[in-house]
């Protein structure tokens, strides 16, 4: 092949242009579209994508450092009624740590479906203008998003005091914390726009079971109202046919709490896990993630059925009950005592029907190497078919228990906890606020608002039920906690405070309604209560039992420390205030 | 074409080399008649060279030998020939009376070669040339070492170049840092590989067979770098792989064979001590929580379980590597096999590649030219046991229960297998890992091809056009089988759990991409003035496919997804990458003594939002040629001189992922157990979707700012060469993946945060000389000095800490208090060690008890105990630095950093007669090493969980005890962690320094006579060993320990890596 110079380089000029050209022109090349992830345009196309969006709010939920170790430990475990066993005894004598992870998960969680909620407005706003959902759709949804970020807000005001407000999606999350009446003040304008927007429980669908409704949102405002001191609103709330017509007390005590009755007619709102059959039971992130399946309640069960028991009861609770009150054993289980949940007792005919029971009392198992008898074996020296026997309480493999362990928690009958099959992580749902505790708001709002009549009507509602029927007239516990006898509470305020404990501990409730009672400083009610019930001082260490049956004056775990002021909310998560340094810590911490 | 005569040579006479086809072309230049001469050209021990290059000197005349060596020329009176071969000195031959010339050359040693071209990207310059700063390695100085890898061939031999092994698993995990840590975020460090001028975006380096390289330079300041934009902040590597020659034919063959030792042990517990012990703990336990085995009771009667023998074995490599170079006027080609084989020193581990290669250069008429090249690469390779996992190995109790059914050994040989009690809670959580090796079954394919093609075109003198075209595909191919296991639940029934069921997981992954280059080229002189200048255009689109999924299979037969029960699938979207760039740079000197470069590259990468799409990426360089001065030129000790400035910016986008500018919206997992953002209603599960990465989209490639001066010397007649470079190397924006306030709604997010700098100074000292035509001595010695230093950090944060939450790769240190292990503050370098300072052992109860009222005084009884309320006499006694009379996480001190002061690489060359011999030596200087690995020997309570494990005898002998005190060992106890004696202190950080001899080779070559009548031209035997001895303080097993997981602050941490042992190496060198 000959070729002219000159020809040559004109071709190849030409065919260099040419290449050059198709390179500058094509301006899309550097655009690509994300396969594996949608952006805001690319989802949302489509009804369910956007009902999606709010599912991933309820999701933040199911998490157990938020549920377990952050409000129920809040609501429990500041009471004195429950105790930690385990790496979070710091809770014991209110000496918890800034650093403690649980609760700084519990405010990462926390801030994600706020986060979450907040993406939520615009977004629906334009499916609704592009008619991917119907205008009911879309306010059921921008209600449920008020509704989560409001109930949200509630139990972070109610755990830290004023927290951080955001309101809007893509802040830079370094807001500084709001004053606590200005965040339930939030509290109660989102769950107004809740009770605008969500369906009612009675035209809620079955297979919707588990959303916010309206009766839910009114239940909170009325409490977050309480918060604000304004009682006259938080009656308006809690008197909305929506609350009183929809929601009752199930007729048995027993059935509240019960696996077969979960969302039952007097649950407000319940945060719902499932394993669904055959599902794994790995520990790759039951505890922490967002799975659908918790752990929380056999992580309560006594070591010697669960492997676990890292909660356990104060026996002060187990005397206080009123005799004939039958939320005692319902509530807390201890020696002697027989498991009186029917799930249970048909799935395993009571605690003697646990393989491990039945294996340790064959091989004579000791859960510790220092006991008299073998831990399954009753006072009778038969199987033990209690929960623990008095000659020899369930102290635990390291004897730092109290023997007493919460019944509400013992009531999926799938569970084994960690011996034979290992069922630990199981399906019950986490009820946050039901009925009960309504009523005995009310009753409070009443006797601060004058009305006793009305609120010994509410209390005699929840009392009548305790009772199997008619409550005794006379209000009186059961014996103190270092065993005397008791003097009939005649003071309305006392009285409902000792059915906020009767009733809802164990729940995800107590503390925060003995806190929110207020008093001359901040928590003196509370802490006051918990003096009254329990002699608290200022011992941070353990105490040998005051009294009891099981009483052999060594340490099974119970404190008896005094609620120092300024603890009775939590400390502002230590990485949080590392990461926003406008967090400025609560006093005291 | 004239046929070659030695062609029929070949075929009538040589029939065992029938194999290889051979082409030569010997070039016949038309000459002036005068006078013939003959001779040979040969090396220094005599061995022929083929295809040697003679020139009469001041004309274009000469001629190149043919196979044997030998030459005919017709010379003028009063020539002079000049004699030259690649890798040989250049020699010239006064021309006298006598017809017969035997010239034997020297070879060349030196790295920095005058003649040597080196690759700058986008083509070459002569060395003597540059402006910027290139290191290089030839051809020669990698057929020295036995290496799996590039990388392996770059350790110590280019200043300013750390190359790491980071273990000695097969296959090889190397770290490379190119002028230090310039990126924090996994792999971010890692320079750009240009081989035969793709730059590799697919598939790693490690299927470049090393045997096929011709030469490999070493881009490292910015003016060098540059012209590769926004991939060049950690260097780039420029790969040339062989070529055929225009004249003759070469065939090589090369082998060796390795035996590699088992590597050192450590020393740990035997059976009977390690019950003696669990008994005595057992009986001194106060509680009586802590119980044994009932086995236990009788440690005699127990069988040792040796896990370290058990695991480790002798390994074996096969290395054989055979090629054909060469070519004629306008065809050159050269085609390569290579087929590397090594069974590892753990049992499982292997590492198997073939390579082909093809290059083929077809210059049909003297304006046109193309060059193609093709590589192909299949691995297959496993590590079962995993490369930090064999720390983990040094925990395993050295007993086993095999119950009533099986076996108390490790393994019986029969298919039995031991294992640990699962209803004894404190050795249940262990695993027998020889049964899992032995049952699981792996195959871990993966394939390597790239091919390159390009045409040129001279348009006219000096001016080139080119356009290069090329593909890359990776695919990779794994599969894993772990058999049913019902082995517990046979034995102790369902207190055991349950059977293990079958699993089954199979991963495909097909990573393509192209490249389309087009560039103009303009190379010329004019008169005093030389200009150079090429500028192009370039698109490269990557395009990643994943596949996998897992499940339980139907019977121990089916290998197929489709029949899995219990089916889960990974992520398979298809990503796309696509980078599209201008650039151009310019040269000129000046009468071959004032040097300048400039060079632009505008990179434009999808990564990045809309209107930041595209980075500009400016450099600039001069030099000067000091000795060309005429004040110089008749300096005659002084053979050479040069100095080079230079300054650039260059990008690093590596360690950002795809569509971060974006939020994300994602559904999260399927699982019930985690990570998935649905919710049951109803007890029946709806999805959610939530958006779970935020925008940023301001997001920035990482951008290095880097200045240069340097200095290039030569004495003693070009013998002696030195090369010195400053330079200060900053780093801004690099990207970080922090915690960020979840009031944004995220907790973490990818952020360019924070800059930090690397200065430093590199030393090249080569030195070669013939002392006479039998004797040679050379050595190369590499030095450099690197000083890191965070400088500064815009996320409101004054330090980094090591990775968080083990994301994917990194080292997961278990134990209390080992989340945070190393912390960098501004102004350290990264990877600070982070800890408390141990001041020994509490010998008292008094000691403690006054340190205990101290700290109440001082806290006002806020705080009762100085560090524990457990803590005793034996507990480490760690300082109160704070003096606020309590250790706490105040306490806690910068403990020491894990990169060296100066690292380097010598190497000593000594050829004799027909002998030759090399030592290599390499060695760091100042660097710490966290050793977890010893941390976990003294600890009896396994790190982070219930249960115990093997300790060291070096503890179990000297841990402290009422009668037997030490200052350094604390007392054993089986629930130790929580006596929080074993976290990150000052304890466990060890001087790091060694010096290795990497390498000793010795060789001889054959003698010329004797090998010819086989038709060879040369052959070389050669014995090697590796690793022949460290000298080092460091107790634990290598001192050689690399970052881990690809992190920059997961440096030196020594937590059990595979190990490295020595090797025993003899191989052959074949040339036809």
């Amino acid at each position: 092949m000959k070729m002219k110079k000159k020809n040559i380089t004109l071709v190849a000029i030409c065919l260099f242009a040419v290449l050059m050209i198709p390179l500058g022109c094509k301006k899309d090349f550097l655009t690509q579209t994300n396969q594996q992830y949608s952006t805001a345009t690319g989802a949302f196309t489509k009804s369910q994508d956007v009902v999606a969006l709010v599912n991933s709010i309820y999701d933040s939920y199911q998490n157990s450092d938020l549920m377990k170790k952050s409000i129920w430990y809040y609501a429990n475990f500041f009471t004195h009624d429950w105790y930690n066993d385990g790496a979070d005894v710091a809770w014991n004598s209110y000496t918890i740590s800034p650093t403690f992870g649980a609760i700084d998960t519990f405010w990462k969680n926390a801030y994600i479906a706020i986060a979450r909620a907040n993406s939520v407005f615009d977004i629906v706003a334009t499916a609704k203008a592009k008619g991917v959902v119907t205008p009911e759709l879309a306010n059921r949804l921008m209600g449920e998003a008020y509704f989560l970020r409001g109930m949200t807000y509630y139990y972070l005001a109610g755990t830290f005091g004023g927290v951080p407000l955001e309101l809007k999606p893509g802040g830079t999350g370094l807001t500084p914390r709001s004053t606590q009446d200005q965040v339930f003040a939030q509290v109660v304008a989102d769950m107004k726009q809740a009770e605008g927007l969500l369906l009612s429980k009675s035209t809620l669908p079955a297979a919707e079971l588990g959303r916010a409704t309206k009766g839910a949102a009114y239940g909170y405002e009325g409490a977050a109202q309480m918060w604000l001191k304004k009682y006259d609103l938080a009656l308006a709330a809690f008197n909305n046919s929506e609350l009183t017509s929809n929601y009752h007390l199930m007729p048995n005590f027993v059935d509240v709490h019960e696996f077969n009755h979960q969302n039952n007619d007097e649950s407000l709102f319940e945060v719902q896990f499932d394993l669904p059959a055959g599902a794994s039971q790995s520990w790759d992130g039951g505890w922490q993630n967002g799975g659908e399946i918790a752990w929380i309640d056999d992580f309560s069960w006594p070591h010697e059925i669960s492997g676990f028991g890292y909660d356990y009861g104060n026996p002060g609770l187990w005397y206080s009950y009123q005799a004939g009150d039958l939320r005692k054993v319902l509530t807390i289980i201890g020696p002697g005592d027989e498991i009186q949940s029917p799930g249970i007792i048909a799935k395993w005919g009571g605690i003697k029907g646990y393989a491990v029971v039945q294996a340790g009392f064959a091989n004579n198992v000791k859960d510790n190497a220092s006991q008299t008898y073998s831990s399954y074996k009753g006072d009778d020296d038969k199987i033990i078919n209690t929960c623990g026997a008095l000659r020899q309480p369930w102290y635990g493999d390291d004897l730092t228990r109290s023997g007493y362990y919460c019944a509400k928690k013992w009531r999926d009958p799938n569970l084994t906890g960690a011996n034979g099959d290992s069922k630990i992580f199981g399906s019950q749902n986490q009820i946050l606020l039901r009925y009960a505790e309504v009523l005995l708001d009310r009753a409070e709002c009443k006797v601060r608002t004058g009305d006793i009549p009305g609120a010994m009507a509410d209390l005699k509602l929840v009392r009548d039920r305790a009772f199997g029927g008619t409550a005794p007239a006379v209000m009186q516990d059961g014996l103190t906690y270092d065993g005397k006898p008791t003097t009939p509470i005649t003071d309305p305020m006392q009285m409902v405070l000792s059915e906020y404990r009767h009733e809802l501990s164990g729940d995800y409730s107590l503390f925060y309604n003995l806190r929110r009672a207020g008093g001359t400083t901040p928590g003196q009610v509370a802490r006051d209560f918990i003096h009254a019930n329990y002699g608290t001082t200022d011992n941070l260490n353990p105490q040998p039992y005051p009294y009891g049956p099981t009483a052999d004056g060594k340490l099974h775990g119970v404190w008896r420390t005094s609620l120092p002021v300024g603890h009775d909310i939590c400390p502002i998560p230590q990485p949080e205030i590392g990461l926003n340094p406008n967090l400025t810590q609560n006093p005291g911490y | 074409m004239n046929k070659d005569l030695l062609f029929n040579k070949f075929n009538s006479g040589k029939k065992t080399l029938l194999v290889f086809l051979f082409t030569l072309v010997t070039c016949f230049a038309a000459v002036a008649q005068t006078r013939q001469i003959s001779g040979t050209v040969s090396d220094a021990d005599g061995t022929v060279i083929p295809g040697a290059g003679i020139k009469i000197k001041g004309t274009s005349t000469g001629t190149v030998t043919d196979v044997n060596g030998a030459f005919k020329l017709a010379v003028p009176d009063n020539a002079t020939l000049v004699v030259s071969f690649v890798g040989y000195v250049t020699k010239e031959v006064a021309v006298g009376s006598g017809s017969v010339y035997n010239v034997k050359l020297a070879p060349a040693v030196s790295n920095l070669s005058e003649v040597v071209v080196v690759s700058v990207g986008y083509g070459t310059q002569k060395r003597t040339d540059l402006t910027g700063s290139i290191s290089s390695i030839s051809a020669a100085t990698i057929a020295k070492l036995p290496v799996t890898s590039v990388e392996q061939a770059l350790q110590g031999r280019a200043a300013g170049v750390q190359v790491t092994n980071n273990d000695a698993s097969p296959g090889g995990n190397v770290s490379i840092l190119i002028r230090g840590t310039g990126s924090l975020a996994q792999y971010g460090n890692s320079p750009l590989y240009v081989v035969d001028d793709y730059p590799l975006e697919t598939g790693g380096i490690n299927n470049i067979n090393p045997n096929d390289i011709a030469s490999i330079d070493i881009l490292k300041d910015a003016s060098a770098t540059a012209i590769y934009g926004i991939r060049a902040a950690n260097g780039v590597v420029i790969i040339k792989t062989k070529k055929g020659k225009k004249d003759g034919t070469v065939v090589e063959f090369n082998a060796y064979s390795a035996f590699q030792g088992k590597p050192k042990e450590y020393k740990l517990l035997n059976a009977q001590q390690f019950a003696t012990l669990a008994n005595d703990q057992a009986a001194n336990d106060p509680v009586k929580q802590f119980t044994t085995l009932a086995a236990w009771a009788n440690p005699q009667s127990l069988t040792n379980a040796d896990w370290q023998n058990a695991l480790y074995r002798s390994g074996l490599t096969q290395n054989y590597n055979i090629s054909i170079r060469g070519g004629n006027d306008k065809i050159q080609s050269s085609s390569s096999i290579g087929y590397y084989d090594q069974k590892g020193i753990v049992i499982g581990s292997y590492f198997k590649r073939l390579t082909l290669g093809i290059n083929v250069d077809y210059q049909p008429t003297k304006w046109l030219k193309s060059s193609t090249s093709a590589k192909y690469s299949y691995q297959d390779s496993n590590n079962p046991f995993g490369t930090g996992s064999l720390g983990n190995l040094a925990q395993l109790p050295p007993t086993l229960d095999g119950g009533s059914n099986v076996t108390s050994q490790i393994s019986d040989g029969k298919g039995n297998y031991g294992f640990f009690n699962p209803v004894y809670t404190y050795v249940a959580k262990y695993n027998n890992p020889v049964y899992g090796i032995n049952t699981n079954q792996y195959k871990n394919i993966s394939q390597f091809f790239n091919t390159n093609s390009s045409l040129e075109a001279t348009l006219i003198e000096g001016l080139k056009i080119k356009t290069a075209a090329g593909i890359t595909i990776g695919a990779s191919n794994n599969a894993y089988f772990q058999p049913e296991d019902d082995r517990l639940v046979n034995q102790y029934g369902s207190q055991a759990g349950a059977t293990q069921n079958a699993f089954f997981n199979q991963s495909l992954n097909t990573a393509f991409d192209w490249l389309w280059e087009n560039t103009l080229s303009y190379d010329r002189t004019f008169g005093k003035h030389t200009v150079n200048f090429v500028g192009g255009v370039t698109e490269q689109e990557l395009t990643n496919n994943p596949f996998s999924g897992s499940g339980v299979p139907p019977n121990a037969q089916i290998r197929d997804i489709s029949q899995v029960s219990n089916l889960k699938l990974g992520t398979t979207a298809q990503n796309i990458q696509s980078l599209a760039s201008q650039f151009v740079r310019l040269g000129y000197n000046y009468a071959g003594k004032y040097f300048i470069t400039g060079t632009v590259r505008r990179d434009g990468s999808s990564k990045f939002d809309v209107g930041h799409k595209y980075g500009t990426f400016p450099s600039g360089a001069v030099s000067w040629k000091a000795k060309e001065e005429d004040f110089l030129k008749g300096v005659d000790w002084l053979t050479n001189l040069k100095f080079r400035g230079s300054y650039g910016e260059v990008g690093n986008e590596g360690p950002i992922g795809l569509f971060q500018y974006e939020a994300q919206f994602s559904s999260g997992s399927a699982s019930t157990n985690s990570g998935n953002l649905g919710y049951p209603f109803n007890k029946v599960y709806q999805v959610g979707i939530a958006a779970t990465s935020p925008e940023n989209p301001n997001l920035r490639w990482e951008t290095d700012y880097q200045t240069d001066i340097g200095a290039d010397m030569a004495f003693l007649h070009g013998d002696l060469s030195l090369t010195v470079d400053w330079f200060n190397r900053r780093s801004k924006d690099f990207l970080l993946y922090i915690a960020t306030p979840p009031q944004t709604g995220y907790t973490n997010e990818s952020l360019n945060v924070g800059s930090m700098t690397n200065k430093g100074w590199e030393f090249a000292l080569n030195y070669s000389h013939a002392t006479s035509s039998d004797l040679r001595l050379g050595a190369g010695l590499t030095i450099s000095f690197i000083t890191n230093k965070l400088t500064g950090l815009n996320s409101g944060s004054t330090f980094i800490t090591n990775p968080l939450n083990n994301p994917n790769g990194a080292v997961n240190l278990n134990g209390q208090g080992w989340t945070v292990y190393s912390e960098t503050h501004i102004g350290q370098a990264v990877g600070e060690f982070f800890g408390y300072k141990s001041l020994g052992i509490i010998q008292s109860q008094a000691q403690i008890d006054a340190l205990n009222a101290n700290a109440s005084a001082k806290t006002n009884g806020v705080n009762k105990f100085y560090y524990q309320a457990l803590t005793g006499p034996g507990d480490r006694l760690f300082a109160d630095v704070n003096g606020d009379g309590v250790v706490n996480a105040s306490d806690q001190v910068s403990l020491g950093n894990p990169q060296p002061k100066f690292f380097g690489g010598l190497n000593l060359d000594a050829n004799y007669k027909a002998w030759d011999i090399n030592l290599y030596f390499y060695g760091s200087y100042g660097n710490k090493i966290l050793n977890y690995a010893e941390s976990n020997q003294e600890t009896f309570q396994n790190r982070g969980f219930v249960g115990i494990e093997n300790l060291s005898q070096e503890y179990y002998k000297n841990a402290w005890t009422p009668s037997h005190p030490s200052n350094e060992f604390t007392r054993i106890y089986y629930n130790d962690n929580s006596y929080l004696n074993s976290v990150p202190s000052s304890q466990w950080i060890e001087n790091g320094s060694y010096l290795k001899l990497k390498t000793l080779t010795v060789g001889y070559t054959l003698p010329g006579e004797m090998v010819r009548k086989l038709s060879i031209s040369k052959l070389r035997i050669y014995a090697s060993t590796q690793n022949l001895f460290t000298i080092t303080k460091y107790k634990g097993l290598d001192p050689e320990i690399g970052t881990q997981g690809g992190f920059g602050t997961q440096n030196g941490i020594d937590n059990g890596t595979y190990p490295s042992s020595k090797y025993f190496t003899v191989g052959l060198n074949v040339t036809f």
